[in-house]
């Protein structure tokens, strides 16, 4: 019993832990986000503008404003967000690999590292990835 | 007109609903109760409660009273929520979510007393002007007969039983007027009925038994057309719904105005409508309307002349909807300078005459006061000349008014250099680099053909600087305005052809040297109806969560949200000197500023920023455009972006000013950034102050925040 106590706690734990990796870590490819940025402009700078710079309505996807709502919150929150209501006039309309897609462009923009691997299309697995504007400083 | 099907219009709940009306005798809603009738608390647009309960004192210790959460009034959460609610006779009404639903909430508790929608299918699908809106108005006869009013998505007037939420059958036809009825493009064609373009996100304004009516259109940068629905405003019977008068802000031949669309030019474009609040004055039975942009928003070729009323504050008699006098605060307008504020009505005194003032906030941050009887500037509005268009085909006017007083009450165009960022000398020899590319030249800029030499035109406090929607406040018992304004909202100005095919505009917004790409406007295809195909399934690819990070991360840079070169942000921050936003108290007897504060705190990617770590940068405030409030003692409104500082985890915060010296007084957290004018009201002793927030991956939500109980 004592066993499956510790067990139950470790997996508690483990959904409880806050983010081990940063945005800083190379967390999607240079294809990928120029998959992104395709389908960005086809459906997403309309609103958020060429240079995700925002819109007279629409945030902006870069910027202050932009790490203002997201900063220090998971890729997966982002995802989500994207997810469930964009493109405004056609949420719903992307499937998981469009929207990673766009999510590793709107990373890319803001010039976060490229790496070998893609962004996951799976929510709990980009939960586990901290959006953090500026790169933390390496612990000694 | 394609039939619509009513489904479960109606949700009529409501347990507890005492009618508290007196029998007696008319008895009128009023600030004065404690209660908050109107989008902006009062007929004059002052925003202004007498409440004080909750004062400089007691902020810092309001907490959550209730909170009404609306991601469930539509088909997916809303993000973007705008409104105000109103507190009337102890019942909260307010609209929410993506269906723009009405609902009425104990004002004590949050609990539900009734919801309404109506599903208007593709109509509200394509309509200009989605997602909930500014809210609901309200009328009374005072003796039982109250109901709420509002204009939904797809542009009707709907009717509703305050207490029931039940259209009143004998309003229009079931409880609604078709507000799309009437509508013309061109030279008077009928628009349809389910695709013609218009909407509302304003409130009504209600006076007396009149429901006057604005209307709004797609945004003007990249429109197929320039000959769109014609902008109007109108008015109905508060009772019946019939059609009392109809105001053209395009005017027709035989109309004051008309030969300001030269060439004949009045019956080949449209927009100029009013999508902000309007003001009234009750006594005097004028009504004041601020008309927005006419088509396109940046390129006025097809239509020269000076284009009455177009961006004018005009007054009209509320009987007849006859102009009684106007003032055009942009000429031929081609930068979206609509009028985007209610204007406010002040009764000042200015060199010891006394006047009835009417005061208008704008994205320009210019305060525009006139006598609101003869339409006389206050103090001298000089027409001075300004820089002259070379894009084929535009004649900008020759002249644009300024006023002289009050002087502008935040930036609204960069000053080369000083105007931009200098945190380091290194920012600065940046944001130097960055404008080269741009052309600057002050207020009034024209636009420019975007090429790869001269990217746009620098402008600032056009399309969202300034003071936008949530417009200002007054206290009229001090005669002082008090005015949120970005002075960061900068707006890269460039025109280009369009594809072959895509619009009779000649030039519409972007760029000959880049991809043209459409922009949509607010929340344009996000009403609960706009279709959510379902989701295809991912193409097979291999699962990529287990990827590795790199060994090593490139060591630069190390500031991300780096726009590109030549961009108007340096090293992820704006390129403009903070404060980014400004509060402002405006004396109107005296036309001067009072105290002018940095509105909230300094932005995170500020304070954090790795060059400019150990520096001492001074409160820096934050951009947006947010409403408030203005109580005995207080002005009151929240940041517009998150924050995370040592004084509070990630959130927003509720402020609290002093209303004579602009000091900061006190703070609440929210968990979102203000995204609806906040408002105040009081039940049995209690004040309540209501504030919309949402942005970001916060839904929409209404928080209500009171005293605790024993304070």
């Amino acid at each position: 019993m004592r066993k499956l106590f510790a067990a139950l706690a470790a997996t508690l734990c483990a959904v409880a832990q806050t983010p081990t990796r940063t945005v800083w870590d190379a967390v999607y490819t240079s294809e990928q986000a120029t998959r992104g940025e395709a389908l960005y402009t086809s459906t997403c700078a309309g609103c958020h503008g060429n240079s995700l710079q925002g819109g007279e309505s629409a945030p902006p996807l870069s910027g202050v404003e932009f790490f203002s709502n997201w900063n220090t919150l998971s890729v997966g929150d982002l995802f989500e967000r994207v997810r469930v209501s964009m493109p405004l006039n056609k949420p719903g309309s992307l499937n998981r690999e469009q929207n990673a897609a766009i999510v590793a462009y709107v990373l890319r923009f803001s010039k976060f590292p490229a790496g070998s691997a893609e962004l996951p299309q799976r929510t709990e697995m980009l939960n586990d990835i901290r959006i953090e504007m500026y790169k933390p400083e390496v612990k000694k | 007109m394609k039939k619509f099907t009513l489904l479960a219009a109606v949700v009529a709940g409501l347990a507890g609903w005492t009618a508290l009306r007196s029998q007696q005798g008319a008895r009128l809603p009023s600030t004065a109760n404690g209660e908050w009738p109107y989008y902006t608390a009062d007929l004059k647009g002052t925003k202004y409660s007498p409440l004080d309960q909750i004062n400089s004192a007691n902020f810092n210790q309001l907490e959550v009273a209730w909170r009404f959460k609306t991601d469930n009034l539509g088909t997916r959460p809303e993000y973007k929520l705008e409104g105000t609610p109103l507190m009337v006779n102890g019942s909260i009404y307010a609209t929410g979510g993506t269906r723009r639903s009405v609902v009425s909430l104990d004002a004590k508790t949050g609990e539900m007393n009734w919801v309404y929608s109506f599903r208007e299918g593709n109509r509200a699908a394509i309509a200009p002007r989605q997602l909930s809106g500014r809210g609901v108005s309200y009328w009374t006869d005072g003796r039982g007969d109250d109901r709420v009013v509002f204009v939904t998505t797809g542009y009707r007037l709907v009717s509703l039983n305050a207490h029931t939420g039940r259209p009143m059958g004998a309003f229009g036809k079931d409880g609604m007027v078709d507000l799309k009825v009437g509508m013309v493009s061109g030279a008077g064609r009928q628009i349809d009925l389910e695709t013609g373009e218009v909407g509302l996100h304003a409130t009504p304004l209600i006076v007396k038994d009149v429901i006057i009516v604005g209307s709004a259109f797609k945004e003007g940068m990249t429109v197929a057309t320039h000959n769109n629905t014609k902008g109007v405003v109108r008015a109905f019977d508060a009772r019946t719904g019939k059609l009392l008068w109809t105001f053209n802000t395009i005017p027709r031949p035989g109309e004051f105005g008309n030969e300001t669309w030269e060439d004949g030019s009045w019956a080949t474009n449209g927009n100029a409508g009013v999508w902000t609040q309007m003001t009234v004055d009750e006594e005097l039975g004028l009504v004041y309307l601020p008309v927005e942009t006419p088509s396109s928003d940046f390129y006025g070729g097809h239509r020269p002349g000076n284009n009455l009323f177009a961006e004018s504050l005009v007054c009209v008699d509320l009987k007849t909807g006859q102009r009684k006098w106007h003032y055009q605060i942009v000429h031929h307008p081609i930068w979206d300078h609509d009028l985007s504020s209610a204007p406010i009505l002040a009764d000042i005194v200015v060199n010891g005459r006394a006047i009835k003032a009417v005061a208008l906030p704008s994205k320009q941050a210019f305060l525009y006061v006139f006598d609101r009887v003869t339409g006389q500037p206050v103090w001298p509005i000089e027409e001075r000349p300004v820089p002259q268009s070379d894009v084929p085909g535009e004649k900008t006017a020759a002249t644009q008014p300024f006023p002289t007083k009050p002087p502008a009450y935040a930036k609204n165009f960069v000053a080369i250099p000083d105007g931009l960022i200098d945190f380091t000398p290194e920012m600065r020899a940046q944001g130097l680099d960055n404008v080269s590319r741009y052309k600057n030249g002050g207020l009034y800029l024209p636009p420019v053909v975007g090429n790869s030499q001269i990217v746009a035109a620098m402008e600032l406090g056009n399309a969202a600087g300034g003071t936008n929607w949530p417009g200002a406040g007054y206290d009229p018992e001090t005669h002082i305005v008090y005015a949120q304004a970005s002075q960061s909202s900068l707006f890269p100005l460039s025109l280009r052809t369009p594809p072959e095919g895509f619009s009779d505009i000649r030039y519409v917004m972007g760029r000959n040297d880049t991809a043209f790409r459409v922009s949509e406007g607010p929340g344009f295809g996000s009403a609960a109806d706009a279709p959510q195909p379902g989701r295809p399934a991912a193409p097979a690819k291999p699962a990529a969560g287990a990827a590795k990070p790199l060994a090593a991360a490139p060591a630069k840079p190390v500031v991300a949200a780096e726009a590109p070169a030549g961009g108007l942000t340096v090293q992820g921050l704006s390129i403009v000197k903070p404060p980014y936003g400004v509060i402002s108290a405006i004396h109107l007897d005296r036309g001067d500023i009072q105290w002018q504060v940095p509105y909230g705190e300094t932005p995170d990617a500020v304070r954090n920023h790795p060059a400019l770590r150990g520096m001492n940068i001074p409160n820096t405030g934050q951009g947006g455009s947010v409403g408030l409030v203005v109580t005995k003692s207080l002005v009151i409104l929240g940041d517009s972006q998150l924050t995370t500082t040592p004084q509070h985890p990630r959130g927003a915060m509720l402020r609290a000013y002093d209303k004579a010296t602009g000091k900061e007084v006190g703070a609440v957290w929210m968990p979102a950034p203000q995204s609806g004018s906040p408002m105040t009201y009081s039940v049995d002793g209690k004040q309540y102050i209501i504030v919309a927030v949402s942005g970001g991956a916060y839904s929409g939500e209404y928080i209500a925040y009171s005293l605790p109980s024993g304070n």
